[in-house]
């Protein structure tokens, strides 16, 4: 094995991203205050127990929303369905927590809801009429809404590979369009569809803003909460370990899945591209009726509501600090992409010329930021710094470095780099894997050398998947919640974070003004990259 | 010291651990000589290109070129300073850019070294690449692909040229065509080249000398008509699918006795003592048609070859013998019909094992 320079930057690489993890393992052994045997005797039952109805919800609502609209874009013409083909995708750009407040901002007592009720009836008390989406059922509702869309993009992916050769076989041996879905179909997609709802899952533990907001007790805002309220940081650590058991299983099957996956996709040999069925009547209306509603429910509606409340209460407008805000997102998301792609790019690069097991192994380890909770992340990057510096820094002599790490841009970039950075490697390793190896021999024989091939052919052909991983960052960015909450700088906003602020202090029509700003920047980066996550190119 | 211009002297061709071709030497006299070596698919001869091309390194003996060593257990020469140009039997232009550029992208080794510079125009004409000059490699076909990736090789006119399967996605009716191209290219620019094919015609027609790798050996190393005619392995043999191997007696210096052919004359190509029992090799040309003849053998099958048949005939002794009898013959024969062959039986080079 070779100790060269890629291979430490690769090993660092890995151990920065290792760090929460270990962190959070180090920690069950720690001895914590009263609150855990408190909790242990009341509470922590229940936090499971939500998690888990959480969960199953989600994934069976995501399943359904996100599979039927795939299959309905995939497989049939109807009015409309170009555009929910790249639309359904916008969904995107409302985090759970967002949402979160714009069904509370409709359904609640004289809400939105009720005021067009007023209009259009006159005065009445519809509040009793107006069913209430809040408590677990709007958590699953928004946290489904939101993220549908990893299951979507993932099985019309999926059906867009399926030859008609495949469909052809099922009418061929007499199986009507029901029959041939689920047993040809929804077969065939199911690797895709599995890693879709393992992304889901991820996503769904680690949310924390809607559940915050709607007051359910979960993992996560168990350990926020034994973190931030009881100052306990063994004990958040404690229910991170057994969060990231959980995770950790999920992220094996959805790995499991994806290698699978490979044995689904058709190579150019043999592969016939679909006719796809025209629908008339009815069934035409049907297939309209359902992806519009999904269209509507995910997206236009809190895009209306907030719109509608930035109308209503302009003073918010006025008082929020746009300018700042769009500088401390974009401040963010250069530091933070810039870092992401140079590490990935040495990583990648690294993994390709020295061809290294151990190398490759140490960057699957790495990649698993992903799973970690934003919480988790934060909480046990906290705990490390404060361990570091009580421990090593101090008794050396030095003085605290805590201010560099905590509450500090350097801190917060780190560990956007930790959650981030699988998204940067996947991105960048998916780009290298086009790109045969006998390309690099090629111009090693026309005598460029290693840096040479990077700059000269590396560079411009990974040019595209660059920008595109670029805009997913931001996009994450933008949309983040937690880590920047708890590591942010003191006075330093975000768009996130001042929705956040203002929704948990019931002042949900001043939420509704950064919400909006965040829906519409995510919205613009969706639309200009809908392109590459709908692989356009391959139809 | 050696006047090789190119050698490789007691070479294990490895893959990581694995060793593919053991303990290689063969040699390339002059400079501009083509060499081709054949065997089948997998058995390392590409390896032996890319450890030439210094993208895979030795343990063990010496890579020599123009005097130099290029590879040995101590030395290694990065594959960009060699100025050695391999062709991949795969597509490996840049995806990223045109056919015309990936061309340019190799003239760009020997910018100012005007004897080593090649007129592009023509290289693009005589490999017929015009029309494809400015579109991407995933819009050509893969014979295009590989044509325009032997002039990106040729452009940079190397020292050692490398090509790996050539013309193995060039389609057959344009295949003689650019054989006689090349050939004719490389001769001209005098440019030293190992082609690596599994196409034993191709390799009799390009190469000078050809070396047939088998059985993670380099069996046999001559002239191509030599390799064709006196096989030195009966692994070469069943390798060029030449014939089939009888059983026989050395009954003189100039002859042998077959229980299935009865007398063979001819000259033996490597002496057996006279009594000694040897596999006979038995080529389709070596036996000629004569229904006149007392010798008669069943008809099998027959091979419509287009300017020849190939009779397959059984012997009293069961074994299957091919006989080479021209198209235009008069007298054609059925299966179960019985063939006459022509006696005495010569043959100019008895080869036997």
């Amino acid at each position: 094995m070779k100790f060269n320079s890629w291979f430490f930057s690769s090993f660092l690489v890995s151990f920065i991203v290792l760090i929460p993890i270990i962190t959070v393992f180090a920690s069950f052994f720690e001895s914590t205050s009263n609150y855990y045997e408190i909790l242990k005797n009341t509470f922590l039952f229940e936090y499971i127990s939500n998690s888990l109805i959480l969960l199953l919800s989600v994934l069976l609502l995501t399943f359904v929303i996100g599979t039927g609209a795939a299959y309905l874009v995939s497989f049939y013409k109807f009015p409309g369905s170009e555009f929910f083909k790249w639309s359904l995708i916008l969904s995107f750009a409302v985090p759970p927590y967002i949402y979160a407040y714009s069904l509370t901002a409709f359904f609640e007592n004289y809400g939105t809801a009720f005021t067009i009720l007023k209009s259009l009836l006159g005065d009445a008390n519809y509040n009793k009429n107006i069913p209430k989406f809040d408590g677990m059922f709007g958590v699953i509702l928004s946290i489904s809404f939101s993220l549908y869309a990893y299951v979507y993009i993932l099985a019309r992916a999926s059906f867009l590979y399926q030859s008609q050769n495949l469909i052809d076989l099922g009418k061929n041996l007499g199986f009507s369009r029901f029959k041939s879905f689920y047993k040809v179909i929804l077969p065939a997609a199911r690797p895709a569809i599995v890693a879709g709802l393992s992304l889901v899952a991820m996503e769904t533990l680690a949310e924390f803003g809607a559940v915050d907001f709607f007051s359910i007790n979960t993992l996560t805002t168990g350990i926020y909460n034994s973190w931030i309220y009881f100052d306990d940081l063994a004990f958040a650590n404690r229910i991170s370990f057994f969060l990231l058991l959980f995770i950790f299983s999920l992220f094996i099957l959805e790995n499991l899945s994806r290698k699978r996956a490979k044995y689904h996709i058709n190579s150019k040999g043999g592969f016939k591209q679909k006719e796809k069925i025209k629908l008339f009547g009815f069934d035409a209306y049907l297939a309209f009726v359902f992806c519009f509603f999904i269209f509507f429910v995910s997206f236009l509606f809190p895009l209306c509501q907030m719109l509608y409340w930035t109308v209503k209460f302009p003073e918010n407008l006025f008082d929020l600090q746009i300018t700042n805000l769009v500088l401390n997102t974009l401040y963010l998301v250069t530091l933070s992409s810039l870092v992401l792609i140079i590490f990935s790019l040495i990583s990648n690069y690294g993994n390709r010329v020295s061809n290294n097991k151990f190398l490759n192994f140490l960057s699957t380890l790495s990649i698993s930021g992903y799973a970690i909770p934003g919480v988790i992340l934060a909480i046990a990057f906290i705990t490390f710094i404060a361990w570091f510096d009580d421990s090593i820094i101090k008794s050396l002599g030095f003085s605290s470095i805590k201010k560099l790490f905590i509450g500090s841009i350097f801190g917060l970039v780190l560990v956007y780099f930790i959650r981030f950075y699988s998204l940067a490697f996947n991105g960048i390793k998916s780009g290298y894997e086009k790109m045969n190896i006998s390309v690099d021999e090629s111009a090693y024989l026309l005598g460029y050398s290693k840096r040479k091939t990077f700059t000269n052919i590396h560079i411009p052909f990974l040019r595209n998947s660059l920008l595109f991983i670029i805009i997913l960052i931001s996009l994450e960015i933008i949309r983040e919640l937690p880590i920047t909450l708890i590591l942010r700088p003191f006075n330093f906003e975000t768009f996130a974070t001042t929705a956040y602020i203002s929704a948990s202090e019931d002042l949900l029509e001043a939420a509704a003004v950064p919400s909006l700003f965040l829906i519409l920047i995510a919205s613009l980066f969706i639309i200009v990259t809908s392109k590459y996550i709908l692989r356009e190119n391959n139809e | 010291m050696s006047k090789n211009f190119f050698e490789i002297k007691n070479v294990d061709f490895k893959v990581g651990n694995k060793v593919k071709v053991k303990n290689v030497s063969f040699s390339i006299e002059k400079e501009g000589e083509i060499i081709c070596l054949l065997g089948p698919s997998g058995i390392g001869k590409t390896t032996i290109l890319r450890t030439i091309a210094g993208l895979e390194k030795i343990d063990n003996g010496s890579i020599k070129l123009d005097g130099k060593t290029l590879s040995s257990e101590k030395i290694n020469i990065e594959p960009e300073n060699r100025n050695v140009s391999l062709a991949f039997q795969e597509n490996s232009l840049f995806p990223h850019y045109t056919v015309k550029k990936n061309i340019l992208l190799g003239s760009e080794r020997n910018k100012g070294n005007k004897k080593k510079q090649i007129n592009i125009e023509e290289l693009i004409g005589l490999l017929d690449i015009s029309q494809i000059l400015n579109k991407y490699p995933h819009e050509i076909s893969a014979g295009e692909a590989q044509r325009a990736s032997l002039a990106r090789s040729l452009i940079t006119k190397p020292d050692l040229l490398l090509l790996d399967e050539p013309l193995s996605n060039v389609d057959q009716s344009f295949k003689e065509e650019i054989q006689e191209k090349l050939k004719k290219i490389l001769t001209n620019l005098k440019i030293t080249t190992i082609i690596v094919t599994h196409d034993s015609y191709e390799a009799f027609y390009l190469g000078s000398k050809c070396g047939i790798i088998l059985n993670q050996e380099l069996k046999q190393f001559d002239d191509p008509y030599n390799v064709y005619h006196l096989p030195n392995s009966v692994e070469v043999v069943n390798f060029l699918n030449r014939g089939i191997l009888i059983p026989a007696e050395v009954t003189s210096p100039k002859s042998l006795e077959s229980k299935d052919l009865g007398t063979i004359t001819g000259n033996f190509v490597k002496p057996f003592p006279i009594g000694s029992n040897v596999k006979l090799l038995i080529q389709p040309e070596d036996l000629q048609h004569d229904d006149k003849s007392n010798l008669k053998l069943h008809v099998v099958d027959r091979k419509f070859r287009g300017t020849n048949f190939i009779y397959t005939l059984r012997a009293s002794s069961n074994t299957l013998i091919p006989v080479f009898v021209h198209s235009h013959h008069i007298h054609q024969h059925e299966i179960d019909e019985k063939f006459g062959i022509k006696r005495p039986i010569h043959i100019d080079h008895i080869v036997c094992f």
